[in-house]
């Protein structure tokens, strides 16, 4: 006989509350009854927000899209940790089970003067947008799929560009980081396209203009606290931010890009 | 009327074609860079510094004559210019860098805490710059002690340029109780402040490699606690030992004829 479903969890939620970009914001505490321990983070604040709907208050604003972990939108500060506190996931993975009855929960935006506040929870990271549209890309149009053997690719260079192309650009790691950096999500970048022949053409005039773009945007610098690994939903290595600076370097001092 | 009037130096650095020097000194990675060279040059020097300064437990006579070797040297003060560029160097760019940091993040979190496992309490590279700043008033105060010698409150012996009686001089700071302690903070905050530098240093120079980097690890992590302890144990011990063995009996060899 299956057992009775045991009772939901009781919640205390401390949301940021913020009405445009502007205003100055504050948290708010709401009270959360019997939700389910099967829930997703995210269906649980779908859970609040009908609450708050029929009670004719408005709605948390949070992003989120695909839900399985794959499109970078969903990111929120959980308890002082950028998408909670399980490695390797996005909030939309993060589920109701790894939190107590009774337990109180700090909702916060991510913080960083590049990611400035929309409303709620929802932070503006066209900053990002703007790093790739200084160079994370290739020009050349490669066209469609290619025929698989007319390009050779070394496995070791595949796997490396392919572990960096996991990047989904989430900002998780602006988040963490305490001088709120994106050397990660640069290097991710820079690394992925550098690695492979496509990319290699440009890495130089695309490594320059991506750091200068992301130093032009008001992100810090990095101290190597390796905060940005371990918050990265996607695992990407800090070994990335050596290729980065590496990449950096030999553009700065070996190449003929002015 | 702006076309007509060029700022010479920007033509300058134009005639030279020195712009991306400009570039990457201004930039995030690129000072990161010059912070680790500067750093990683100045551990050099901690190197030689400790290992001159280990003579001391060989007694006046040994940690005499090393002194007396070194300045006589002709090169000292083109090292001390360097050292002192390096230290220069090392402070603007972390000044300018922790400014920088911090504006990136005016409004902090309500609640933040690391996703790293087996995190300590405050660890060292939360606070590199407050570590650096310890340890820079400590090499202020040790360079007014024992460089230019500004202690009137000590009985320093006189000095002779080319027999230093830097043992001596060494013993009297070390043996005020309220210099030894000084000592010994500064010291331990330069460990700390290696514990997380040295390592850093190298992926900052983009040295961070499968092959490489766990030894780098453990070199830095071994050069910190060298260093730190190394330097350590000369506040802790010599006023000790020299109060076991009076210095003002050994030194009495005459000058060499």
């Amino acid at each position: 006989m299956i057992a009775p479903a045991k009772s939901g969890l009781n919640l205390t939620l401390k949301v940021w509350r913020q009405s445009n970009r502007e205003a100055s914001g504050e948290f708010k505490t709401y009270e959360l009854s019997n939700i389910s321990t099967d829930m997703s983070f995210l269906e649980m604040l779908d859970v609040l927000n009908q609450q708050l709907i029929s009670r004719g208050e408005e709605p948390v604003a949070f992003d989120h899209d695909c839900r399985e972990g794959i499109c970078g939108m969903c990111g929120v500060m959980i308890n002082g940790q950028p998408h909670g506190p399980d490695r390797n996931v996005t909030t939309c993975q993060l589920h109701m089970r790894r939190f107590r009855d009774g337990d109180t929960i700090v909702i916060e935006p991510w913080r960083a003067e590049a990611f400035p506040v929309l409303r709620d929870l929802v932070v503006d990271r066209t900053s990002f947008d703007r790093i790739i549209q200084q160079g994370g890309f290739v020009s050349v149009n490669t066209g469609s799929a290619p025929e698989a053997n007319s390009l050779p690719v070394p496995r070791v260079k595949q796997e490396r560009a392919m572990d960096a192309a996991a990047c989904i650009g989430c900002g998780a790691c602006v988040a963490a980081c305490k001088n709120a950096s994106a050397m990660l999500f640069v290097s991710a970048k820079v690394s992925h396209l550098s690695h492979l022949p496509q990319g290699g053409g440009e890495r130089a005039s695309r490594v320059l203009g991506m750091i200068g773009q992301m130093d032009r945007e008001g992100f810090g610098a990095c101290t190597n606290t390796g905060e940005c690994e371990a918050a990265c939903p996607a695992n990407i290595s800090l070994w990335n931010i050596a290729v980065l600076n590496r990449e950096y370097i030999r553009a700065s001092l070996a190449s003929n890009v002015q | 009327m702006e076309t007509g009037s060029a700022n010479p130096q920007s033509s300058l650095t134009n005639r030279l074609n020195l712009g991306w020097l400009g570039r990457m000194l201004s930039s995030s990675v690129g000072r990161k860079f010059v912070m680790g060279v500067t750093g990683l040059l100045l551990c050099g020097f901690l190197i030689g510094h400790l290992a001159g300064n280990l003579l001391l437990f060989g007694g006046p006579e040994a940690f005499d004559a090393y002194a007396t070797w070194i300045h006589n040297q002709e090169f000292l003060p083109l090292i001390e210019l360097g050292l002192l560029l390096l230290f220069l160097a090392h402070i603007y760019l972390a000044v300018v860098v922790t400014i920088e940091n911090r504006a990136a993040r005016s409004k902090r979190y309500a609640v933040k805490h690391s996703k790293q496992a087996g995190m300590p309490p405050l660890p060292p590279h939360n606070w590199m710059f407050v570590s650096g700043a310890i340890v820079l008033g400590f090499v202020l105060l040790h360079l007014a002690d024992l460089r230019i010698g500004l202690r009137p409150d000590l009985a320093f012996p006189e000095w002779d340029e080319h027999h230093p009686r830097m043992y001596e001089m060494t013993v009297a700071v070390l043996s005020n109780p309220l210099s030894r302690v000084v000592y010994i903070i500064g010291t331990i905050f330069l460990g700390l402040h290696l514990s997380h530098g040295a390592a850093s240093a190298f992926r900052s120079l983009g040295w961070d490699h499968p092959k490489y980097t766990p030894t780098i690890r453990l070199m830095s992590w071994l050069f910190a606690i060298v260093i730190g302890v190394g330097f350590c144990s000369l506040p802790i011990l010599i006023p000790e030992l020299a109060a076991v063995a009076p210095p003002e009996a050994k030194i009495v060899t005459p000058a060499e004829p």
